[in-house]
């Protein structure tokens, strides 16, 4: 760790940062790369690095552009917006500071959009199907109403220990975006289709399809609670389901690339021990 | 409704899985082992090998039956499913280069191996099927078919015979190895038995460890089967099967004993190169 | 209700909050939000959510001082009516979110732990970590997920909100939007709008507010006729992190959990901070409120953190201003269960552990006390008249704000903790409140003539269309950087008419320049340039009414601060001379509060906001001096006690 005070480094930082960014028009369009130029300053991110480049809306070579798209919003890594892929890696680009990327690949940063998600421009890509993932294992704690009937139920420190870490989790996509397991589904909208009928398919494709580390690790969040259990079979129905837990290719890379260390292997474990005996309680209870 | 093989299987996906991870251990990979175990005992010289591999074939025309049933299909079912899985996924090591990660796509590598290995290693010594056709027009003609359970070790021995051959069982066997040690951790995981980080890395310390075991034992047995003198093997079998026959023990079976074959090879390694020989003696004294 | 529908702008605690409650009531609701509403600004909320409970009920607390301390806090220029309400909703509020299964922190016997905030001296907050936050964000995020699975929720994310529609009696009807993926430009008709869009910090360039913080929602319900009130009453937080995209917030929990704010004694001392001895550090806030210490309210806090950087030479480095905040006394295992989230934003941003060394912090520009001015209905018992619709209704009927963009709950200065249960508060209060009022009308807006929705869409059609072919030359993106500079320098800490008056003329000048933007650009497809030129243009209606109001208050009160009109400090020595001083000191402050005690209400017109004033209610707990102990003041205290006594016997 550098602390700030030393500045001893600032001589060897370059003038200029080089960027070099995988744009895309629209869905189903091209890609393409550019080269941007941006002036170094201290304490850079990639955040004020695309602020830069979308103010001067010109690549390395003068060329007038439209602004790069991206998304973004706290930039202090705990909405989740601005997941993309950073020299080759999953990361959140607001916690991506320029000198350690420098100190990563000197020449240029490379920023890609994630590859596990529609684009829909450039660095912008569609992440619905993570929020479909949450509702597919009904992440949420099925309470009767919201009038006052007192406090919820007590609940131990080692238990709220337990899930806190788990309820951090930002729905960023890193996870999925790191998983070999996990691939894109990509619906593209035929003509005369209602926003309605375009959101029935996509919804249908992403239902099939592999739920990734984020949504298991709400549902084992979820089944325990002590109000949230209540709806386990219902939860652990969606895990065994078509494009459940049964995925998982225990490659663990989403543990090692989770922004805030979330323990989502552990999760899976937890959901496949829950399957195990789901499913065998399930075969002799019917 | 008609149901296409796709739906069918994202209907039952997790029951297939979990039956493909099933599978793996039991019977495949208790197979394997208990297959591993036996060769090894080729160390004790022909003899005792030749009373194991008798043991087995005392099933007599049960036999067939029970290495269909508990060996060939669910190995077939493990790596057609195997495969399958394969295409569901994309590895990504060169970017994310975590432990876990590289085990994930040289699960995959081994096991594609594994298929190639165990097809051409039951093709080679076993034949796959003992009807005299397949065995006439197909096996014999490619060399195939070459162990004869009466004769065990003498007839491994010849079959192991040149550089070609150890070279495929030993990256066979070392794949098969590691596939099954990594397949129980990865089991582990998927069926809920070691959950938490710590649990699971003293889990992989103990697959790592049933690795290596089973590696050393493997390979024990490929360097026995190598070194072993045919010529004097053969006389040992001999009498055993002699006396075998004599006790009920075994059934008299032409396709299980090589009267031909036996002179026919001796004959072919009279002209091996002087190279080969040297090799050969060499691994013998060892 | 049948084919009642309501529209909610926002989907931050306040919108998703009056989703449910609206669900729950059986109204559908079409949710609009710039962004996947789980990824909403409450996620930076880190500290906690106070509230009276059982231990503190124990220590003498009650709702009715909670309710005093957030009206003593705010300077007293709320209607006390709202936040008299609040406080008592308080334990509610908590023990459903704690229903809903927010992960707050536990005792070691399993009831919910506290800890103590600015402005109080009991332990209120409950929290969850140092991301209260985002958990309960999270909470009612998947209490709207399970109504959206059922059918009764629409969401429209990454879509902006361009402006309410009004019928011919001016009525809210709808409101009008555009996908900011297709770019398509749709109305959406509803029986109620509710706007729940959060504050406005971007108009100050940086701040420690998410990049949708532009404030342009209620903007655009200004430009529709909606009243702007108390725009100067932007709180500036004492501790945030410095950074060139944003400054990031340091939780006051820092403090509350036992952090202390020092400087070195000796100007910019280059020793390491922690080998200099206590003797030689100046715990400022300590010194200066005994009683309070490092938990006075922020806009104190943040006074006296720029006094002794800018005033007193005192910070910690000399080409840039800062003051320690220090928590290295405490143990590592302590902090990493209560604070982890926002010491790992700091290690990560400034590559220092602050659990071993003491954080460089200063103030930022944090949240809007100000917004849409919204009505009530005073109950019998001094607090609000349930399922009243004119609880939260703007001056538009049919349109009602909550949550940070109303003005109604923190007056001159917010306290810690307060914005998360204020936000939850007025969402689930205000849900009742809507279907009243949509029950009070006839027929539904689904059945109004298209012509209405088609002539409001044409209009955001137009302006839309000639942004794209303004050929003005202005770059958006530097004139936003401009106007962020500008109103930092004139609008935060200390205040000052000359500065303000200049501030005005160039933010005018900005203004013109901004609706000359020229658009690099004009496509038809995820247009972020479009969007953010249209969000910049309607920043400014907002930065005049700031500095406006800014330019007319001629006082002191909570965040609004100008050193010309202070109130002088006592001076003699001398017992008799001090009391003298001490009765005059009461006079001036009687005279200011008859001038000053007063909502500024802003309205446009045309290109500038027109300010009026309008009386606060402070029928339940008198106005008097704020103070918090400050060493030096203990003689108008006494002034002022004898005072309200007199009146007392008096009255009676």
């Amino acid at each position: 760790m550098i602390s700030p005070e030393t500045n001893d480094s600032t001589e060897h930082h370059p003038e200029k940062v080089n960027v070099r960014i995988l744009r895309q028009d629209g869905p189903g369009q091209p890609s393409y790369w550019e080269r941007h130029q941006v002036p170094y300053e201290e304490n850079m991110n990639v955040i004020s690095v695309l602020q830069r480049i979308a103010a001067q809306s010109a690549t390395a070579d003068g060329r007038d552009v439209s602004p790069v798209s991206w998304d973004c919003g706290c930039l202090e890594e705990v909405c989740g917006s601005c997941t993309m892929v950073i020299n080759g890696q999953v990361r959140q680009s607001c916690s991506a500071l320029v000198d350690r990327l420098l100190e990563e690949e000197p020449s240029e940063i490379e920023l890609k959009p994630m590859s596990k998600f529609p684009v829909i421009r450039d660095l912008m890509v569609d992440r619905s199907r993570l929020f479909r993932g949450l509702e597919r294992v009904k992440a949420w704690v099925p309470v009767d109403s919201y009038y006052d009937m007192g406090a919820g139920p007590r609940q131990a420190r080692s238990d709220q220990e337990e899930a806190y870490p788990l309820s951090q989790c930002m729905s960023c996509g890193c996870c999925l975006e790191a998983c070999p397991q996990y691939q894109k589904v990509e619906i593209y909208r035929r003509p005369g289709e209602t926003d309605e009928q375009f959101e029935a398919r996509k919804n249908e494709a992403y239902d099939e399809a592999f739920l990734g580390a984020a949504p298991i690790s709400q549902a084992v969040l979820f089944n325990s609670h002590p109000t949230g259990k209540n709806a386990k079979d219902e939860r652990m129905e969606a895990l065994t389901g078509p494009g459940g837990i049964q995925a998982c290719g225990n490659a663990q890379n989403c543990v090692a690339v989770c922004p805030k260390e979330i323990p989502l292997t552990k999760s899976i474990g937890k959901a496949g021990r829950a399957a195990t005996v789901h499913s065998i309680k399930k075969l002799f209870d019917r | 409704m008609s149901q296409s093989p796709t739906d069918f299987f994202t209907k039952h996906e997790f029951l297939i899985r979990r039956l493909h991870s099933l599978s793996g251990l039991i019977p495949v990979g208790a197979y394997m082992t208990v297959h591993l175990l036996v060769n090894s005992s080729l160390l004790n010289g022909p003899g005792a090998f030749q009373k194991n591999v008798n043991q087995i074939h005392s099933l007599g025309s049960a036999l067939p039956l029970v290495e269909w049933l508990f060996i060939f299909l669910p190995i077939i079912f493990h790596a057609v499913i195997g495969i399958w899985i394969i295409r569901t996924g994309k590895s990504n090591h060169d970017n994310y280069r975590y432990v876990a990660n590289w085990r994930y796509t040289l699960q995959r590598w081994t096991g594609v191996i594994a298929v190639l290995f165990i097809f051409f290693h039951v093709f080679h010594l076993h034949g796959w099927f003992h009807t005299d056709w397949w065995l006439k027009n197909v096996a014999e003609p490619f060399g195939m078919a070459q162990f004869r359970p009466y004769n065990a070790a003498s007839t491994l021995a010849i079959a192991l015979q040149g550089i070609v051959w150890p070279v495929f069982y030993f990256v066979g066997i070392v794949s098969c190895v590691f596939h099954f040690a990594n397949g129980v951790w990865t089991m582990g995981i998927t069926w809920g038995l070691w959950i938490s980080p710590e649990a699971q890395k003293k889990a992989s310390l103990v697959c790592a460890a049933g690795g290596v075991f089973l590696t050393v034992v493997g390979l024990s047995a490929l360097f026995a089967a190598m070194s072993t003198d045919a010529q004097a093997a053969r006389e040992i079998e001999d009498k055993m099967y002699e006396a075998a026959v004599e006790t009920g023990e075994l059934v008299d079976n032409p396709h299980k004993r090589s009267e031909e074959e036996i002179e026919a090879e001796t004959e072919a390694e009279d002209e091996l190169d002087d190279t080969t020989r040297r090799a050969l003696e060499a691994a013998a004294s060892n | 209700m049948a084919n009642k529908r309501v529209v909610v702008v926002g989907g931050g605690l306040a919108g998703l909050a009056a989703t449910m409650k609206l669900c729950e009531q059986g109204t559908p609701v079409d949710l609009i939000s710039l962004t996947p509403v789980k990824r909403s600004h409450s996620v930076c909320a880190q500290g906690g959510i106070n509230s009276c409970n059982d231990q503190t009920r124990q220590l003498g607390d009650s709702e009715w001082k909670h309710f005093d301390d957030t009206v003593y806090g705010g300077d007293f220029l709320q209607h006390q009516a709202p936040v008299k309400e609040m406080a008592f909703w308080a334990p509610k509020v908590i023990d459903l979110m704690d229903r809903l299964g927010v992960t707050f922190n536990r005792t070691q016997e399993g009831f919910l732990d506290r800890r103590r905030f600015g402005g109080t001296l009991y332990k209120r907050t409950a929290f969850a970590g140092a991301t209260t936050g985002q958990q309960l964000l999270y909470a009612l995020d998947e209490q709207v997920r399970r109504w959206e699975s059922q059918g009764m929720v629409r969401k429209f994310e990454f879509w902006d909100f361009l402006s309410p529609i009004l019928d011919d009696s001016g009525r809210c009807v709808g409101a009008v939007a555009q996908d900011m993926v297709s770019m398509q430009i749709r109305s959406f008709p509803a029986d109620s709008v509710i706007v729940a869009s959060g504050g406005c910090g971007l108009i100050y360039g940086r701040s420690t507010m998410s990049v949708f913080c532009n404030g342009s929602v209620a903007s655009r319900c200004m430009n529709a006729g909606a009243k702007y009130a108390n725009a100067e009453f932007i709180q500036v937080h004492p501790t945030a992190i410095p950074g060139s995209d944003k400054l990031r917030l340091m939780s006051e929990s820092a403090r509350g959990e036992g952090g202390r704010v020092w400087v070195p004694r000796t100007p910019q001392d280059s020793r390491p901070p922690r080998s200099i001895p206590e003797s030689e550090r100046y715990y400022f806030l300590e010194e200066r409120y005994p009683e309070y210490g490092n938990l006075v309210p922020r806009d104190i806090a943040t006074r006296e953190i720029f006094n002794i950087c800018v005033n007193e030479g005192l910070s910690v480095e000399s080409g840039r201003m800062c003051v320690y905040l220090d928590l290295t006394h405490i143990e590592r295992k302590e902090l990493d269960r209560k604070l982890g989230g926002i010491l790992e934003i700091y290690e990560k941003f400034q590559g220092v552990d602050p659990r071993d060394v003491p954080m460089k912090i200063f103030p930022a520009v944090h949240y809007s006390m100000g917004g849409l001015w919204v009505g009530y209905n005073k109950s019998s018992d001094g607090g609000l008249a349930a399922a009243d619709p004119t609880n939260q209704m703007t001056n538009i009927p049919g349109l009602y704000a909550i949550g940070e963009c109303d003005y109604q709950y923190h007056g001159a200065n917010r306290l810690g903790a307060n914005s998360l249960l204020s936000c939850i508060f007025s969402g689930l209060f205000t849900g009742p409140c809507v279907s009243s009022y949509m029950n009070s009308q006839s027929g539904s807006a689904a059945e109004l003539p298209a012509e209405l929705f088609q002539g409001a869409v044409a209009a955001e059609e137009k302006r839309h269309a000639g942004l794209l072919s303004n050929q003005g030359g202005e770059n958006p993106y530097l004139i936003h950087q401009e106007l962020g500079d500008v109103m930092t320098r004139a609008a935060t800490v200390v205040r000052d008419n000359t500065q303000l008056d200049q501030a005005y003329e160039k933010v005018h000048d900005l203004h013109n320049r901004a609706m000359s933007s020229s658009l690099t650009d004009t496509g038809a497809w995820t247009n972020q340039n479009v969007i953010f030129t249209k969000s910049l243009q309607d920043m400014f209606p907002i930065a005049k009414a700031i500095l406006k109001g800014a330019r007319m208050r001629d006082e002191c009160r909570g965040a609004h601060y100008k050193p010309e009109f202070e109130m002088p400090s006592l001076k003699s020595e001398d017992p008799t001379a001090r009391r003298k001083e001490a009765s005059e000191w009461c006079d001036a402050f009687e005279e200011k509060n008859r001038k000053f005690l007063k909502s500024s209400i802003a309205s446009l017109e045309g290109m500038h906001p027109e300010i009026t004033y309008e009386d606060v209610d402070t029928g339940s707990i008198p106005p008097r001096p704020r103070l918090y102990g400050l060493v030096g003041a203990d003689a108008i205290e006494e002034e002022w006690k004898n005072r309200t006594e007199k009146q007392a016997v008096a009255t009676a």
